[in-house]
């Protein structure tokens, strides 16, 4: 009797541990986020203890090492710009309180939150290295390659202003990497691979172009154009919709190659800035601790316009909320400048809150 | 106006002629589509904050953004309100180039535009026609440890014109308006090969300075420049032209002075015409790279205005003098209305030029546009040119045609006889004819280029190289006008009765 559930137990312990440790490798780097702004990210030494990075990420922190501070920026930008997204959905994009799994066992299936959050941070890699780039702060930037041309004089003789390439460059070293060291043949890794990509897409395709004329007396003869990255803020929006709109795939084998094709044949397949997800979203109102769920309960909600998007009827699940009122103490008359100080006095208002219940 | 060389010339010849120039013109198009780079290239910097803390500064400082001595910096400005920082102690600085490049004099100019990165805010909104003020500060060294040696300190104000697409509600915080772009600096020469930028946008409540314009995220600028490539060809180019069109002139000028009559009106304009044009191709810009004039741009485009009135002037003079009828002609005071015209807008332009460019070269950052009475003017200036442009154009149009009747009305039967029957040509007709469609030729590829390099992309990819469209544009039609003047001089140069006629009797008609 022992041996057959020693037995027993064995398989399943396995299983766990590779289901554990397996799917969540790709997005541990975002716990760079949560190290002290005094740390330092690069260097030999620094890098190899950074808990959240795979081997390979390891290796490309070590060779470019003054690059991980704008991933360490990536990954801050990545938080806050996904829990502004989700700031009205009953998931919210909530961090956990520790570890280096920074939104939790959540990201463990690939769902479509996953899928978003995959596209999002490869999308912040890009504009932060381009943005350390064009501030001067990166050596190597996107002025090294060969520039189209005769002469291979670069920069001086025909000019190069390729930082965004650089930046697209290094999120696909540095992002994909955990995904191409476990072969392309699963599921979750090909899925993973396409978001990183269509977070790529979603900032070439909103690139704007500027144009001057400058030639005689300002006339058009001589205008000079150039291509402006869109704000963070931008990307975070347009990868929203495409989340809204994910396809839902399988794993299927043509040949022999896997690829990932609609779960419902009628759909057409997915293009390359669509986001793919692998397992439908659970229902995020309960609590569920070993799926990493927080549930809905005490979470504040907008009890006035019943349409809002914040409103509560959508927020919250069944048992619904309820209301309380409490003071507090708020910031009015506030005295803005451009930046930096903002000299407020402070006024006490007793105001109604709602918490979603139970 | 005699017998011209173009008369004389058997078919045959003239189109060997043609086929040369064509030749010509189409080396020049090649060496712009593809050998030289793309005329301007923009280059991004995104200003660095700087802090400084030390209030009432004697003296100037200078941040540097990177490098070993870089200043003590902040990410974002939710950082400043931790650290007590005050929008007036913060710096943007940015270093032009980048690290480990360097400015060279082949870059002839620095035009740098502004943009701001401006978050809504519902309590901190941008207000309607806001002026923002900033006191801004160049420097410049030439190696990467001495000191900064300021250039230029100056505090100017600019429009800002911002607009919001979405709605102005809770929601969308944190989005970032559209601003246009605003003109910075510009700087006729690049003599240095590091330069530093710091900007201040300080903020007085009680003067209302820099109050109302919003939640500033980040300070964008970029850098205009030529590209060196395009700098060597169009240098190369204008280094060969200078002797070709010297050696036609001169060449032109003694058959003139050899000639038994005093020369006509006609053929001192077409003297002045090659004159301009070398005027033109003379490469003053080679010395800009022992001396530092800031002035280059502005001489560029008086030499251009001083061509393009030549130019005007000889078509309205070519006109008038093969206009046979009862004034007097081959006087230049018979064409003063038309020429005073084209010289008095040729004038307000010069005037309009020196004093914007005057003022910039003290101050880089002086913009015309800023000024109500700067905007005014330029405004007025536009319109007024736009008006001659049209005017002179009709009366062109108007000229040309009572050219014609004329001439083709008086040409009789023994006009016809006189004409020589070895080459078919019926002298003043044929010249015009021969000038109004060459002119046309020319103009219609002026416009028909301008037009393609606007509507296609800077670069086409066509059988594995690239193909820059500007730059062959602005070689092409150089070298088109440069061969028009050439083909002029050449063409319409006076016979010589003696030598010629003995060189036809000798070929045997």
């Amino acid at each position: 009797m022992p041996t057959v559930s020693a037995v027993n137990l064995t398989a399943p312990l396995l299983l766990l541990l590779l289901w554990a440790t397996h799917p969540t490798m790709a997005t541990n780097w975002l716990s760079l986020a949560r190290l002290p702004r005094s740390r330092p990210v690069s260097g030999a030494a620094p890098c190899a203890r950074l808990r959240g990075l795979t081997p390979g990420q390891v290796g490309v922190c070590r060779a470019r090492g003054e690059v991980m501070e704008s991933v360490r920026k990536a990954a801050e930008m990545v938080i806050e710009e996904c829990q502004h997204q989700f700031r009205n959905r009953r998931w919210n994009c909530s961090t956990t309180p520790r570890g280096i799994n920074v939104f939790g066992r959540v990201m463990n299936q690939g769902t479509r939150e996953a899928a978003f959050v995959h596209a999002l941070s490869s999308a912040a890699v890009a504009v932060a290295v381009t943005r350390a780039c064009t501030r001067g702060e990166l050596e190597r930037c996107g002025c090294d390659r060969k520039v189209r041309g005769i002469s291979p004089e670069g920069f001086q003789w025909s000019g190069c202003s390729d930082n965004l390439s650089y930046g697209v460059a290094f999120s696909q070293t540095f992002v994909d990497e955990p995904e191409r060291a476990k072969g392309l043949s699963a599921g979750r890794p090909l899925m993973n691979l396409h978001n990183n990509e269509a977070g790529r897409k979603a900032i070439l395709h909103n690139m704007q172009v500027e144009c001057k004329c400058h030639g005689v007396s300002g006339s058009c003869e001589l205008r000079t154009c150039w291509k402006v990255m869109p704000p963070f803020r931008r990307v975070g929006v347009v990868l929203k919709e495409r989340f809204d709109g994910a396809t839902e795939v399988r794993l299927t084998r043509i040949g022999s190659r896997t690829a990932l094709l609609p779960r419902d044949p009628q759909v057409k397949p997915p293009a390359a800035r669509d986001l793919l997800y692998l397992a439908p979203s659970p229902d995020f109102c309960h609590l569920d601790p070993d799926n990493g769920i927080p549930g809905t309960a005490g979470r504040r909600c907008n009890g006035t316009s019943r349409l809002a998007p914040d409103g509560c009827e959508l927020v919250c699940c069944g048992p619904g909320y309820r209301a309380g009122r409490a003071e507090v103490v708020q910031r009015c008359s506030c005295k803005f400048s451009w930046c930096c100080s903002v000299r407020c006095q402070q006024c006490k208002n007793t105001v109604t809150i709602h918490t979603c219940r139970v | 106006m005699a017998g011209t060389i173009l008369e004389n010339m058997s078919t045959k010849k003239l189109v060997i002629v043609g086929v040369t120039l064509l030749l010509f013109q189409a080396i020049a198009f090649m060496v712009g589509g593809l050998i030289a780079p793309s005329p301007t290239i923009a280059v991004h910097y995104l200003a660095s904050k700087c802090v400084d803390m030390v209030k009432h500064r004697q003296g100037a400082k200078w941040f540097m953004p990177w490098g070993p001595n870089q200043c003590d910096k902040i990410r974002t400005f939710d950082e400043a309100m931790a650290k007590k920082i005050e929008a007036n102690n913060i710096v943007f600085a940015v270093h032009m180039p980048m690290p480990n490049k360097e400015m060279s004099p082949w870059f002839q100019y620095m035009r740098v535009i502004l943009q701001f990165d401006i978050a809504f805010k519902v309590y901190n909104q941008t207000e309607d026609e806001v002026m923002v003020y900033f006191d801004a500060g160049l420097a410049y060294r030439d190696d990467k440890v001495s000191e900064w040696t300021e250039m230029a300190r100056s505090v100017e104000k600019r429009k800002l014109n911002c607009n919001f697409i979405a709605a102005k509600t809770v929601e969308n915080e944190g989005r970032y308006y559209e601003c246009d772009l605003l003109p910075f600096m510009e700087v006729g020469s690049v003599a240095h090969k590091y330069y530093l930028l710091n900007i201040r946008l300080p903020v007085n409540e009680r003067k209302k300075i820099n109050v109302g314009i919003g939640e500033i995220k980040d300070i964008r600028l970029v850098g205009i420049h030529q590209n060196q490539g395009f700098t060597k060809i169009w240098l190369s180019m204008k280094t060969i032209l200078t002797p070709s069109i010297l050696i036609i002139m001169i060449w032109y000028w003694r058959r003139i002075t050899l000639m038994s009559r005093p020369p006509v009106l006609l053929e001192k304009v077409i003297l002045a015409l090659g004159l301009s044009m070398t005027f033109i191709n003379i490469p003053v810009e080679w010395l800009s790279f022992c001396l530092n004039w800031t002035w280059m741009p502005l001489f560029g485009e008086i030499r251009m205005s001083i061509f393009y009135s030549t130019l005007l002037s000889f078509w309205i003079i070519f006109c008038g003098e093969h206009l046979v009828d009862q004034t007097e002609r081959n006087r230049f005071s018979v064409y003063w209305k038309q020429v005073g015209s084209i010289v008095f807008v040729s004038l307000c332009y010069f005037l309009l030029n020196m004093y914007k460019r005057g003022v910039q070269h003290t101050n880089p950052f002086y913009s015309i546009w800023v000024s109500d009475e700067g905007t005014k003017l330029s405004v007025a200036f536009i319109i007024v040119a736009g008006t001659c442009a049209c005017l002179y154009f009709f009366y062109l149009c108007y000229m040309v045609f009572r050219v014609i009747c004329n001439i083709s009305g008086r040409m009789s039967p023994l006009d016809m006889s006189k004409a020589n029957p070895h080459t078919h040509h019926e002298g003043p007709v044929f010249r015009i004819r021969f000038l109004m469609l060459a002119t046309l030729i020319c103009a219609a590829m002026t416009v028909i280029f301008f037009i393609v390099s606007q509507v296609y992309e800077s670069q086409l990819y066509w059988s594995n190289h690239w193909l820059q469209v500007n730059t062959a544009f602005f070689t092409g039609i150089y070298g088109m006008w440069n061969l028009y003047v050439f083909a002029i001089m050449f063409l319409y140069a006076p016979l010589h009765h003696n030598t010629d006629q003995k060189e036809r009797v000798a070929s045997g008609f």
